[in-house]
């Protein structure tokens, strides 16, 4: 996967000419039309449910992610699990873990937490800052747009893995690690974001109701709260949602790499890092976390496609998953002339 | 100035234990019957293959820091002793090689005198003398061949401040190796060194003729005085071929077989391409083995399912100890009950398997590996079982003041091959854990956590490390480890434990005056039951190699001294 799929989801470049938000309503009346979304929703939230069940659930099953059970491993075959199905049982739903006997369904479990949960606040972090710096210099005088646009440019071309790699190097060792990879992911790819803000702002200030608002003498922030960010609502959500699948495969990308969380926390990057030697000998250890991480991330896409095109049916003809912009049968591309950039667009 | 150029020494000797210990495998003793029964009797002629992952990047017998003469190097360099090639125990034996016995000891064995055979030639037929052989050894003192081990700048009378024949032109070299006559050496040493003979088995005791020297550049040609003589090297040790050697006779060198016309090296490849290969066993490969690459715990469980495949791993020991080490001078390590507690919560069922399992490691309670060699007396001071006695180590730390539990933080290498590495630690973790100590794990990139480790001032309390022997023998195990004298305080720093007993170091000292080795590692045994009673560290695993090799490979025999398939034994069909 190249750096730009890594940071920027499909067609960012044109939700910027997206009209003011639609309301709630229409919203949900345009993604319940979408049947790929709805089924995305459902999946979406079945891993959402699993992993904030995933305490209960491993309570349930009476194991736990970290005890080991070196009775469970063959140690004579290199540690591979004894029995059928890498060892499933009663109270080993979905079988252990080669070498160490721990339990791959709480492993798993506590791993969705993780994924999910690293994936989550990186990208909440990704829009608080993105917004603001890009809210900053779309409203900003010359200097101070000149100053964040420069600064947004700066932080898109860093390679994100790399400086992700080089930072996780130098904090100390005992900073939650989550945490510390939300921060980074969150700190590291919100230029993008900005960007889009930035855009979607200068187009809005230029609109009659902004320039009627500041004639009544409303101050810039007032502005930006009761004018500006409603209308921003709808990019912002609409590239959030495209985002956050994106965090999930950095995250696991990180911890894949060995830079993620630690032992003997689990996230699924890092269990497919320690599966990929076992792919012959112990498949489903290999499997469950890749398909889990599978299925996540294109249901969270296609999930961030349904609520793209439910807020900007516009854009639903020529920026779907999959196809190029320009290919749709209504494609009339418009120039981006908002867009600052094109990044990335598959 | 001297202690520090030990220091960095002692790093590389380190060092090149781990690479030894990592790669270090070997071809079974208990498989070779099965392989070797459709053409019992080895045959001359073919080609070998070695497949190789790390690059043989230096060939110079000044350079090189094998234990026991190397196996490649071993076909083209011999040496004035060498380790005897044979299966099991017997392969811990040093025998005679270039010279007429394993040498003779007086005045304390701090003189030693060796006879060469009579006959023996280099590739190019010229005589090998012994002069070349002091000449060879000289070279290994100049800065620019720095590499080899500490030993003979330690041990030779002299050895400290000399700087190797390149800056000491016209004069007779180093006084304290005579050669009386062109099949006669004597070397004099310091102190008493009963272990000389098994030192002799390194590259460094290789002769040079000093006409054909080209210093750093004599790796490109080094002239044999083995079975084969170096055809090409390319990229730096990725990829040598041999030839037989015309003038080496196999009158003269009763340990190499040497079947083969033909040796060709390929490394550079990674170790799971390596079994690949070796298990598809196609073309070339099927007259393949490896020297350096051992079978992971995956690929064992897949070759196991496989009976054709099974017949082709061999098992073999190089004498190598992971453990926990404590630095008793951080707290609560300061507390010998703290220790011991740990060493009862130790579950070895799952530090073995953390290390690949039963067939790759075996559970280790003595410092000294297992071998007879070693003197290891198998004793177990804090006998944890299978899976460790939490409730006996509940009740030392209770004893200690730490009723309600004890939170520590264990220091391993967050490289997953090697020493220290993170999954040993986490198993550990979980074990801990039953005896109410919670421990938190401190993972760091390799190269920071050996300084750290070797740094008396910046050493961790309680740390995962390793050791391998540079021989078959308690001494280069315990002295560097126990030797009070030996702690390098601005430097690195092997007495990890800061012992200094002068019982200890008396001991040792004692022991290196005996130039029987049975008796010797009968006393190295008894000084290991001694110190290991002050848990100053936690034997975990001494491990095991499992190699595999082509389907057309035959003779297969294992040192029990390098843990490695000796390719001078290996005949191809």
């Amino acid at each position: 996967m190249s750096e730009a799929q890594l940071t920027s989801p499909v067609g960012v470049d044109a939700v910027v000419v997206s009209a003011p938000a639609a309301g709630a309503g229409t919203f949900w009346r345009r993604l319940r039309a979408q049947r790929a979304a709805l089924c995305a929703a459902a999946v979406a939230g079945l891993l959402v449910l699993f992993a904030l069940t995933a305490p209960l659930l491993i309570l349930l099953e009476g194991a736990d992610s970290t005890t080991y059970h070196p009775e469970l491993v063959d140690s004579a075959r290199g540690g591979v699990p004894i029995g059928s199905f890498g060892g499933a049982s009663g109270s080993h739903w979905l079988g252990v873990e080669p070498q160490t006997g721990r339990d791959l369904f709480a492993r798993l479990a506590e791993g969705a937490q993780v994924s999910l949960g690293v994936a989550l606040g990186a990208t909440l972090i990704q829009v608080a800052v993105g917004v603001s710096v890009g809210l900053a210099a779309g409203l900003g005088n010359r200097w101070v747009d000149q100053l964040f646009d420069r600064l947004t440019d700066v932080v898109i071309a860093l390679p994100l893995v790399v400086m992700a790699l080089a930072m996780l190097a130098v904090v100390p060792e005992d900073f939650p690690r989550p945490l510390l990879v939300a921060l980074i992911i969150g700190l590291v790819a919100w230029g993008t974001i900005a960007k889009i803000v930035r855009a979607q702002t200068i187009a809005l200030k230029s609109l009659d109701y902004v320039a009627a608002a500041r004639l009544s003498g409303w101050n810039t922030w007032r502005i930006a709260r009761r004018e500006l960010l409603p209308g921003l609502a709808a990019p912002v959500l609409t590239y959030s949602a495209l985002l956050f699948p994106v965090n999930v495969v950095i995250e696991s990308a990180l911890s894949f790499l060995g830079v993620g969380v630690k032992a003997p926390t689990a996230s699924w990057g890092q269990m497919l890092a320690a599966a990929d030697v076992w792919y012959q000998a112990a498949p489903q250890y290999l499997l469950l976390p890749a398909g889990l991480l599978f299925t996540a991330v294109l249901a969270l896409t296609v999930l961030g496609d349904g609520v793209r095109t439910a807020l900007d049916p516009r854009a639903a003809g020529r920026l779907r998953v999959g196809t190029r912009a320009g290919q749709g049968p209504a494609a009339p591309a418009p120039a981006a002339d908002t867009a600052p950039r094109k990044e990335g667009a598959v | 100035m001297r202690q520090s150029s030990v220091i960095a020494r002692r790093v590389a000797a380190a060092s090149v234990c781990l690479v030894l210990a990592s790669g270090a495998a070997a071809c079974g003793p208990e498989d070779s019957d099965a392989a070797s029964g459709d053409d019992a009797k080895p045959k001359k002629g073919g080609t070998l293959r070695v497949l190789n992952s790390e690059p043989q990047t230096d060939f110079d017998p000044a350079r090189l820091y094998t234990s026991g003469g190397g196996n490649v190097p071993s076909l083209v360099f011999r040496t004035l002793t060498t380790r005897n090639r044979e299966d099991g125990a017997k392969g811990t034996e040093v025998v005679p090689d270039l010279a007429t016995d394993t040498g003779r000891a007086s005045k304390n064995a701090t003189v030693w005198t060796y006879t060469l055979k009579k006959g023996l030639k280099y590739e190019d037929g010229s005589p090998i003398t012994s002069a070349d052989i002091k000449y060879g050894i000289e070279r290994s003192f100049a800065a620019e061949l720095s590499g080899g081990a500490p030993y003979l700048r330690d041990w030779l009378i002299g050895g400290a401040d000399y700087q190797g024949p390149y800056k000491d032109k016209g004069k007779k070299g180093l006084d304290s190796i005579e050669t009386p006559d062109e099949r006669t050496i004597v070397f004099r040493l310091n102190k008493p060194e009963g272990e000389f003979p098994l030192l002799a088995t390194q590259t460094q005791f290789a002769p040079v003729p000093k006409a054909r020297d080209k210093g750093t550049k004599y790796e490109e040609h080094p002239v044999s005085s083995g079975p084969y003589q170096v055809v090409e090297n390319e990229n730096d040790g990725e990829r040598i071929t041999l030839k037989r050697n015309p003038h080496w006779s196999r009158e003269t060198d009763e340990e190499r077989f040497a079947y083969p016309d033909r040796i060709d090296v390929r490394s550079g490849l990674d170790p799971s391409v390596v079994n690949q290969r070796l298990s598809a066993s196609t073309g070339a490969d099927a007259a393949a083995v490896t020297t350096d690459t051992n079978l992971g715990p995956a690929e064992l469980s897949k070759i196991t399912g496989d009976k054709k495949l099974a017949a082709r791993v061999g098992t073999g020991h190089f004498g190598y100890t992971d453990y926990i080490a404590f630095n008793p001078k951080v707290k609560p390590f300061d507390n010998p009950k703290v220790r011991q507690a740990i060493a009862y919560a130790v579950d070895r069922t799952s530090v073995v398997n953390a290390a690949g399992g039963s067939s790759l490691a075996e559970p280790a309670t003595t410092f000294l590996p297992e071998q007879k060699a070693f003197g290891s007396t198998g004793h177990d001071h804090f006998p944890a079982g299978k899976t460790g006695n939490p409730a006996k180590a509940r009740k030392l730390l209770a004893e200690a003041g730490y009723r309600n539990g004890l939170k520590v933080t264990l220091t391993h290498s967050s490289t997953t091959v090697g020493r220290g590495n993170p999954e040993t630690a986490a198993a550990l973790q979980d074990a801990l854990k039953k005896a109410g100590i919670t421990v938190s794990l401190k993972g760091l990139e390799d190269n920071k956590y050996g300084d750290v480790i070797h740094s008396v001032k910046d050493e961790p309390g309680f740390f995962l490390t390793g050791w391998g022997a540079d021989w078959p023998s308690g001494g280069p195990f315990l002295a560097p480890i126990f030797d009070g004298r030996q702690i390098v305080r601005d430097g690195a720093n092997f007495n990890t434990g800061q012992l200094d007993d002068p019982a200890v170091n008396k001991e040792i000292d004692e022991i290196n005056k005996l130039t029987d080795l049975d008796e010797a590692a009968g006393r190295w045994g008894a000084l290991d039951e001694k110190i290991g009673k002050r848990a100053l560290v936690v034997p975990l695993t001494h491990p095991v190699y499992k190699r595999l090799y082509g389907k057309d490979v035959r003779n297969i025999v294992i040192s029990d001294w390098t843990g490695v398939l000796d390719i001078s034994q290996v005949a191809v069909k």
